[in-house]
């Protein structure tokens, strides 16, 4: 997994505000985990559409993604998310899109035990928990 | 020679119920049971694998691999499920059943409910049909379900509409900040309202503590076991009474019958020592749920019976129904979380029936309290981007002022919603599993869709800024309130049980679950289960 492209990628989906992103919350621990375990099977489709969001970057803008900017990677990815690509996918960019906005969101928003939302941040942040007690 | 007097198959809702009246009766009952006992910690807290949001796994059985079932799609195509799968109308398979789980909500059917085919006539293509019993023969069984398992709400503001001689013992959930804006809502609106019956311990009852009011209630075990299931109350009581025998890791591969067809007792396989072992007993109760015990049926072929057992009019699995559930969603300008659970608290029994132009109707309430990433996944507005900055201010700004509205609508039942066997796929016992088909009828689409449209009224009603809504298509309806697929009736050309249970033409073999409801109501069907647990144990007790 190139875990740069990922970690850029998961701050685009889940960007930091007076609130951690979903980097620093360890959404990529969480896709680790999973893509180890329970996705193990599809952890190659995944990858496979990490390295198109490299090949659409250089497509488009001649840059790899964590190069570009904030505006140029909202681009690249909303092109992905339409399935609007420049390049040759072996794999469904609408599908390959939607498991990584509902898996970072999983990292994100469940359970820390999974991974992910370190120090329950996420239940801070929207109220579902006034302080980390369970 | 017999070795019990009654065998019953499965320690859900209704197992549960049937042996423990039995045992107190006296009789000598074996409860099967196919999954295992689960502790608190067993069940968990995962928010990706519970019974509510089961994603890659859940919390109640049975386990992912081993027990597939086939589901075919509305196209024809089929395709093996896992029971975490949406598609496999899973409930659960561990002792309590769903009761382990559940959110416990204790809705009575309306008197009407029982009589849908007379109130509404016979849609084009269904299989609507009037109970053989009414609202007042059950009518002493649900109070003593809400009795004798512990149900919280208050009487007298659902009596308008679900008449009762006796209140419950539990005063109802208190309210939250929802609830107030809800009640205003509907008081603009001329709509009555009631606090949700629930069967959960408001207060300390029958020995075991309160609820605590924490955030995990459906879809999860009770800290403090104040939520009442078939576990926590009527299956100790059977244990207590030394008359009857659990056994977990038990999987029924058969009702077995004598030479002459008559039924003599089943055939199960002991997981632990992975052998199989055939019982005897006078009187055999099938209550696995409308899939499982359909299962069980059309898997037990004999000479006798070589469509499955009470199969000869091939009604066993078919009119298989659940509930189609419409949701709206409203922002408030102010706060209505507090974090308080269950959650849910208020509800309108207003439009259960008697819309013009719609059959049935449905109960809408509040909802359980739903964990961030259930709510991600439910309950976001459809214009919102699914991701970037503004996904993420609209979870921080937003999810303690989301107001929820859902609730069951009447399931209009047909023939094509089915349980069949499959003819090429066996469980990790060798045996055929359930393959499931058709879909729910588009009448049901219909009051599904008036059903949304009225949670959106009453979310505008109760100071809504932003409204939105969501509900399912034609799809098959069963999941976690399957029903239906061995309905009771006079008829044996059109029902597979009399008004008791007991299978057409086989005198000691009964089926008490939701397999019996003819309709399932446009509520939550547990109670109803219940009650006719009750109600069938007693007559089988007689029987022995």
């Amino acid at each position: 997994m190139k875990t740069e492209t990922l970690r850029t990628v998961v701050d685009c989906l889940i960007p930091a505000d007076e609130f951690p992103g979903a980097y620093e919350s360890g959404v990529c621990d969480y896709l680790q985990k999973l893509f180890a375990t329970d996705l193990r099977d599809e952890a190659a489709f995944f990858t496979i559409g990490l390295d198109n969001i490299e090949l659409e970057a250089q497509a488009r803008f001649g840059e790899p993604f964590v190069g570009l900017t904030s505006e140029q990677q909202t681009i690249t990815l909303e092109a992905i998310q339409q399935g609007d690509v420049l390049t040759s996918w072996q794999i469904s960019p609408q599908r390959f899109f939607e498991m990584l906005v509902s898996t970072t969101a999983e990292g994100f928003y469940s359970d820390p035990q999974q991974g992910g939302n370190r120090g329950a941040i996420s239940w801070t942040m929207t109220g579902f928990e006034d302080q980390v007690d369970s | 020679m017999k070795d019990y007097e009654a065998i019953v198959v499965g320690s859900g809702a209704a197992g549960g119920i049937v042996a423990c009246v039995l045992a107190e009766a006296g009789k000598h009952v074996l409860l099967l049971e196919r999954g295992r006992e689960l502790s608190f910690a067993d069940v968990g807290r995962d928010h990706l694998r519970n019974q509510r949001l089961a994603i890659y796994g859940h919390n109640a059985g049975p386990e992912l691999n081993g027990n597939p079932r086939v589901f075919v799609d509305p196209e024809g195509r089929s395709r093996i499920v896992r029971p975490h799968e949406l598609d496999y109308h899973n409930n659960a398979a561990c002792v309590g059943g769903g009761t382990r789980v559940y959110g416990a909500q204790a809705w009575r059917f309306h008197p009407d409910d029982f009589r849908m085919a007379t109130k509404y006539g016979i849609p084009s293509g269904s299989s609507l049909a009037d109970w053989p019993i009414t609202y007042e023969t059950l009518e002493p069984y649900y109070e003593r379900a809400e009795w004798e398992l512990g149900a919280a709400g208050d009487g007298r503001t659902i009596n308008h509409q679900v008449p009762r001689r006796r209140d419950y013992p539990l005063p109802p959930v208190p309210p939250s900040p929802q609830t107030l804006a809800l009640k205003k809502g509907a008081g603009r609106l001329g709509w009555t309202t009631t606090p949700v019956p629930l069967l959960i311990n408001t207060e300390p009852y029958q020995g075991r503590a309160a609820c605590i009011a924490c955030k995990y209630c459906v879809g999860f075990a009770c800290p403090t076991d104040a939520k009442n299931g078939s576990q926590n109350t009527v299956i100790p009581r059977a244990l207590a009474t030394g008359n009857c025998e659990l056994r977990t890791n038990a999987i029924v591969a058969s009702i077995d019958v004598d030479s002459h067809g008559n039924v003599s007792g089943v055939t199960y396989f002991v997981e632990s020592l992975a052998e199989r072992r055939s019982v005897r007993s006078k009187i055999v109760v099938v209550s696995g749920g409308a899939i499982e015990s359909a299962r069980l049926l059309l898997n037990s072929r004999s000479r006798h019976s070589p469509l499955g057992l009470g199969n000869e009019h091939d009604q066993v699995g078919r009119n298989l129904q659940g509930h189609l559930y419409p949701r709206a969603y409203g922002l408030s300008t102010t706060k209505v979380f507090d974090g308080v659970g269950p959650g849910v608290t208020i509800a309108t029994t207003q439009f259960n029936h008697d819309n013009e132009g719609i059959i049935g109707g449905g109960m809408l309430a509040d909802d359980f309290i739903k964990p961030p990433i259930d709510f991600w996944y439910d309950s976001l507005p459809p214009d919102l981007p699914r991701w970037g900055i503004r996904n993420k201010q609209f979870m921080r700004n937003n999810y303690t002022r989301v107001m929820h509205v859902r609730g069951p609508v009447q399931d209009i039942p047909n023939p094509d919603g089915r349980v069949t066997i499959d003819a090429t796929v066996s469980d990790k016992w060798g045996l055929p599993v359930a393959r499931l088909s058709g879909t729910t009828h588009p009448a049901t689409v219909e009051t599904a869709s008036f059903m949304r449209e009225r949670g959106e009224e009453w979310l505008r009603a109760s100071g809504c800024e932003k409204v939105w809504s969501a509900q399912p298509g034609l799809i098959l309806s069963g999941r976690q309130h399957q029903a239906g697929t061995c309905r009771m009736g006079r008829d044996p050309k059109t029902s597979v049980t009399d008004e008791w249970g007991r299978v057409h033409n086989h005198d000691n073999l009964f089926v008490v679950d939701g397999s019996l409801h003819v309709t399932n109501g446009g509520f939550n069907p547990v109670l109803t289960i219940m009650a006719l647990a009750f109600r069938s144990g007693e007559y089988i007790a007689r029987q022995i």
